[in-house]
């Protein structure tokens, strides 16, 4: 097995507002090892932005709590790091990108400055001017690269060059950063990088944003990138142009991602393994073709009932009963029980079930007493 | 959270008691903004103590007579009267009338022997009226032109041209330092309390103005006044129940935090020397008149000086309290943050 | 429009065309209050032992026995061409206020530069440890500002905190006619100029206590303004964006977060710019500071007309031209803003 690049260790975050604490994620545990792209999918609220926020640290604390648990990156972990020492983690180690383009790039510099600052720090890193805690990636794994399509609409992707034992240009020099952005404009297909370099974010459409979005944090060359739903906040044609992008960055190409998103069908085609969260708790965690086939946890199935692509017309969509609990008055036991339709007495014990292994798939796992039963479910 | 309140309230309930817990218990589940903002910033709390004791003990002050025999012995507000001499101790052929704060004379007494308590308290009373009047009517005037000169401006029409008069003149008088204005209108009227209240209030209003016609642009483009337009309600109508209970809030949060300039402002002009007359009891005239023995009488400097202090803060601490109570945006960031599905990534942040 | 330099200058020349009518708006309600309001002002010019004769004369000179409406014609006619008048005493009215004003931009702009260099750092660390003490320590300190009444703060200053650090209180140099030529009217600048240093200290000396004391009553405009605006842009994505990025804190505070937050700063300041222009009668009477300030007071009580409003119009000039240069510096801070 290869050394994992992250692990979650029983991490719990709570936000302690006003009147009581919420507990917006409660014991997660998951790995992703190099190369995997990991899916957490989950409904509005339920964690999973929390979770993605909290693995670089960039919950603002308070209300932020994090009681206990270990974030280990490459080993090292990182709930121990000194906060001024953070910003050596990220970039060229732990690198994201967020949901609403509109919001993500500062509106006061250009594409360019913005991008250039990326570079410059990742150049920075990688001449040893300014080693980070984690350094960048050493060059990608260009082996399944695919070959772009003839006529195709977008501009043809040019591969960032960076030859093994080449030396870098100095870390400052403006002419090679620039350079760099180009490439990586290029790299997110966009068509005419010299013009968009010189534009301010307002000037371009939110799908170009969020693919410089990508190119930017690309560009620090990240051992994991954390994309927190990436294309929720854009227009369905825009959003199937940005996930076939990615889908084959990702193949280009094969850094690990944290995929965060609600929607099962994008979840299916872009990772490799997921998890699914519910209400702070990760329930059910393993390859996308088992845990979509073989669901596990009742949630899970329920979740992948209520798809409307599934849905044949045979009557009303499935739904389920009840509603999301509140945070800060979680049930006690398994936090799905009120809801579920397998549930026993013995759910309601406090401490719900743990994520344990499915007998005879290893890699999947599932925190259900009865995870035997689910395939009953209708 | 209010839903579940009012079901409470109505349902069940049917005892007056039971009515009454259920009464404590929506109180006390934070559907009152006011309360929460109260439990959550005590700060606000702070000043909306002062701000409650400040206008009590004016309202005394200004009602209660010098000397009252309502409860049977006599009562008074002020232990002295503002302008009393009181008989000064003589040491040897000298006699000393600046005495310092002592149990008999809280904050000691000034070089004429006044009794400086007693006439900080007794001007509690005009400044403080002082600010309301001048705040409240710049809102009376500023904010109705400022509504007028906001919604009708579409060109072409009568409306735009008395916007656009509005505007101009507005311009005019924002043009003006306020204090300079004040002092030029102060100085030609003559000096005296009614001088300079007018002149105050002629260099207030403006502000007003810019104030409610920038918050009605803000709103009247919102689309719940372009659907209530679709829907043909009558643009009078439109613009009281749609455009005016919308930009209220930011108003009544200015006119708050106003009271504390206006005062400053008019104790001010008082100090300049063109203000109220030198032997009415104002914390601007007091602290004119001893300003220069400061380091030898401190007392009589920093009494007076305090006072208005106190007073501002306080008036900016509710001001700042009324904002978190009034404005939507913060009060749904409070709400959201007690909401029970969801805990967004960051609570504490206003949505954009 | 957009936001070439053509469309600049365009913008430039039509808010300067606008301080026309606002000139002659503040120039006129001025006159009416001066010349209405006070009947007959030569009782007070002549001196109390003038003669009826000396009285007569003065108001023939003055053209008082004029209808008002000639009055403010032939008054407004001179203005026009540069002719403002003298002061009762027979001082003119413009050389003094051309002496004056830049006085006073000297120490209008050495407070700027205190509310702009401790005011919006204190803003930002207040913003990123919101909720903290350091914050409720800025909070305090911004809002005792803002609640000292100006002449208390200039007096306390000038009494206790100068003598305590020997610094000068009153006026602009050490003896009233500094030993060097003043062609700009502007202390520090006149004595860089004539290249004499100890010159240089003194004014700097003198500059300290009036513009500490414009600077700490006006502070709470750019610390509130900067912290409300920080901790609006702080929770944004890109500040997250650019702490993902590897930027340490500071540049994440200071060029990502703060550059967005000046904007609405630098707006404020710029529309406060008339409260600013206020306290500063009272803090250049406060400490003899031989500005516009001081030379508006002296004419307003002296019933000195002419140079009432000469001072009058040179602080509306100074308030627009600081609107405009606030919406300028916005325009250039926001690349979305387009001149016009």
């Amino acid at each position: 097995m290869p050394e994992p690049l992250l692990v979650v260790e029983d991490l719990s975050i709570d936000y302690e507002v006003g009147a009581g604490t919420f507990h917006a994620v409660k014991e997660v545990s998951f790995r992703i090892d190099p190369g995997r792209v990991v899916g957490i999918v989950g409904e509005t609220g339920c964690g999973k932005s929390t979770l993605a926020h909290a693995i670089p640290r960039l919950l603002p604390e308070p209300p932020a709590r994090i009681p206990s648990g270990k974030i280990l990156f490459r080993g090292m972990d990182i709930l121990k790091v000194p906060k001024w020492k953070l910003p050596l983690v990220r970039g060229t180690g732990i690198s994201m990108i967020f949901q609403e383009p509109i919001n993500s790039l500062n509106p006061a510099f250009r594409v360019f400055d913005q991008l250039a600052e990326a570079v410059r720090i990742r150049r920075l890193r990688e001449t040893g001017k300014s080693p980070g805690l984690a350094p960048a990636m050493e060059g990608f794994d260009y082996s399944k690269r695919k070959v772009p399509k003839p006529g195709d609409v977008l501009a043809k992707p040019v591969l960032p060059s960076v030859p093994e034992g080449r030396k870098l240009a100095p870390a400052v020099d403006r002419q090679a950063l620039r350079g760099d952005a180009l490439e990586y404009l290029r790299l997110v297909r966009i068509n005419d990088p010299e013009t968009i370099l010189g534009l301010y974010p307002h000037e371009l459409s939110g799908g170009m944003r969020q693919r410089i979005m990508i190119a930017m944090a690309l560009s620090e060359r990240p051992s994991l990138l954390i994309a927190d739903e990436p294309t929720s906040a854009l227009d369905i044609t825009i959003q199937a142009q940005v996930l076939t992008l990615m889908k084959e960055l990702i193949e280009e190409i094969r850094t690990s991602i944290l995929f965060i998103s609600h929607d099962l069908g994008v979840i299916a085609e872009m990772a490799d393994d997921v998890g699914v969260m519910y209400a702070g708790h990760l329930v059910e965690f393993g390859p996308v073709a088992e845990v979509y086939t073989q669901p596990r946890h009742p949630y899970t199935k329920a979740l992948l009932r209520a798809n409307p692509r599934q849905y044949k017309g045979d009557g009303p969509l499935p739904s389920l009963p009840g509603s999301v609990p509140n945070l800060s008055r979680l049930p006690p036991g398994c936090t799905f029980h009120p809801r579920c339709a397998l549930a026993r007495p013995e759910c309601r014990e406090p401490p719900g079930p743990r994520l344990e292994p499915v007998s005879g798939s290893p890699g999947h796992r599932t925190a259900c007493y009865f995870s035997e039963e689910v395939a009953t479910l209708p | 959270m209010d839903a579940q309140g009012r079901t409470v309230k109505a349902g069940a309930s049917t005892t007056p008691i039971a009515r009454a817990k259920a009464f404590g218990r929506w109180l006390r589940s934070g559907s009152l903004g006011f309360y929460k903002v109260m439990r959550a910033n005590p700060l606000t709390l702070v000043g909306f103590v002062l701000v409650v004791l400040i206008s009590l003990a004016a309202l005394l002050v200004a009602v209660v007579p010098p000397i009252t025999t309502a409860l049977g012995y006599p009562v008074q507000m002020t232990p002295y009267g503002p302008n009393d001499l009181l008989p000064c101790p003589v040491v040897g052929n000298r006699t000393f009338c600046a005495q310092p704060p002592s149990v008999e004379h809280w904050f000691g007494t000034d070089r004429a022997g006044r009794d400086v308590f007693s006439r900080v308290l007794a001007a509690l009373p005009l400044d403080l009226a002082i600010g309301f009047l001048i705040a409240g009517f710049s809102l009376a005037v500023g904010g109705g032109l400022g509504l007028i000169a906001g919604f009708w401006d579409r060109p072409g029409t009568v409306g735009a041209a008395v916007s656009l008069t509005i505007m101009r003149v507005t311009d005019v008088f924002l043009a003006f330092p306020s204090l300079v204005l004040a002092l030029a209108i102060a100085a030609t009227l003559g000096r005296g309390t009614v001088p300079c209240i007018l002149a105050i209030l002629l260099t207030w209003w403006p502000y007003y103005i810019r104030l409610t016609r920038g918050e009605v642009l803000a709103v009247k483009h919102q689309p719940y006044v372009v659907a209530a337009r679709a829907a043909g309600v009558s643009e009078w109508r439109i613009l009281f129940r749609h455009v005016f209970r919308n930009i209220l809030e930011p108003l009544v949060v200015y006119l708050t935090m106003d009271v504390g300039t206006v005062l400053v402002v008019f104790s001010t002009i008082s100090y300049i020397g063109i203000g109220v007359p030198p032997d009415v009891p104002e914390w601007g005239n007091m602290i004119s008149a001893y300003g220069d023995y400061l380091l030898i009488y401190p007392w009589m400097v920093i009494f007076p000086g305090l006072a208005v202090f106190i007073t501002v803060v306080a008036f900016s601490l509710l001001g700042d309290g009324l904002r978190d109570i009034l404005d939507p945006r913060s009060r749904r960031a409070l709400a959201q943050a007690e909401a029970s599905t969801t805990a967004a990534a960051t609570p504490a942040a206003p949505e954009a | 429009m957009g936001r070439s330099r053509g469309d600049l200058i365009v913008f430039v020349g039509k808010r300067l065309l606008t301080l026309l009518p606002v000139l002659l708006g503040v120039v006129t309600i001025t006159f009416i209050f001066t010349h209405l309001a006070v009947p007959n002002p030569c009782n007070v010019w002549s001196g109390p032992r003038a003669t009826q004769s000396t009285i007569q004369q003065c108001i023939v000179n003055n053209d008082l026995d004029k209808p008002i409406f000639n009055q403010y014609a032939s008054y407004l006619g001179k203005l026009v061409v540069g002719e403002w008048g003298a002061s009762p005493r027979g001082v003119p009215v413009l050389p003094s206020i051309l002496a004056a004003f830049p006085q006073t931009l000297e120490l209008v702009l050495a407070a700027l530069v205190l509310m702009v260099v401790i005011g919006i750092p204190l803003g930002v660390i207040a913003a990123s440890n919101s909720g903290r003490w350091l914050d409720h320590i800025v909070r305090t300190f911004y809002l005792s500002g803002w609640a000292t009444p100006t002449y208390l703060a200039a007096a306390v200053l000038s009494i206790a905190v100068g003598p305590l650090l020997g610094l000068p209180r009153n006026g602009a140099f050490t003896s009233t006619v500094p030993p060097f030529p003043q062609p700009f009217h502007m202390s520090v600048l006149d004595a860089l100029v004539a290249l004499n240093f100890s010159g240089v200290v003194d004014a700097i000396a003198h500059l300290i206590l009036p513009a500490s004391a414009l600077a700490f009553v006006n502070m709470g405009i750019a610390t509130r303004m900067t912290r409300g605006s920080m901790l609006e842009v702080l929770p944004m994505d890109y500040v997250k964006t650019a702490r993902m990025k590897g930027i340490s804190d500071f540049f994440v505070l200071y060029k990502h977060a703060l550059r967005n937050s000046l904007i609405s700063t630098v707006t404020v300041i710029g529309t406060t710019m008339g409260g600013i222009l206020s306290t500063l009668v009272v803090i250049e009477e406060i400490f003899l500071w031989p500005g516009l300030g001081s030379y508006a007071y002296e004419a307003i009580t002296k019933y000195n007309f002419n140079g009432t409003i000469g001072a009058v119009i040179f602080f509306a000039i100074g308030v627009v031209v600081a609107n405009l240069i606030a919406d300028f510096v916005y325009g250039v801070l926001d690349p979305r803003v387009e001149w016009r």
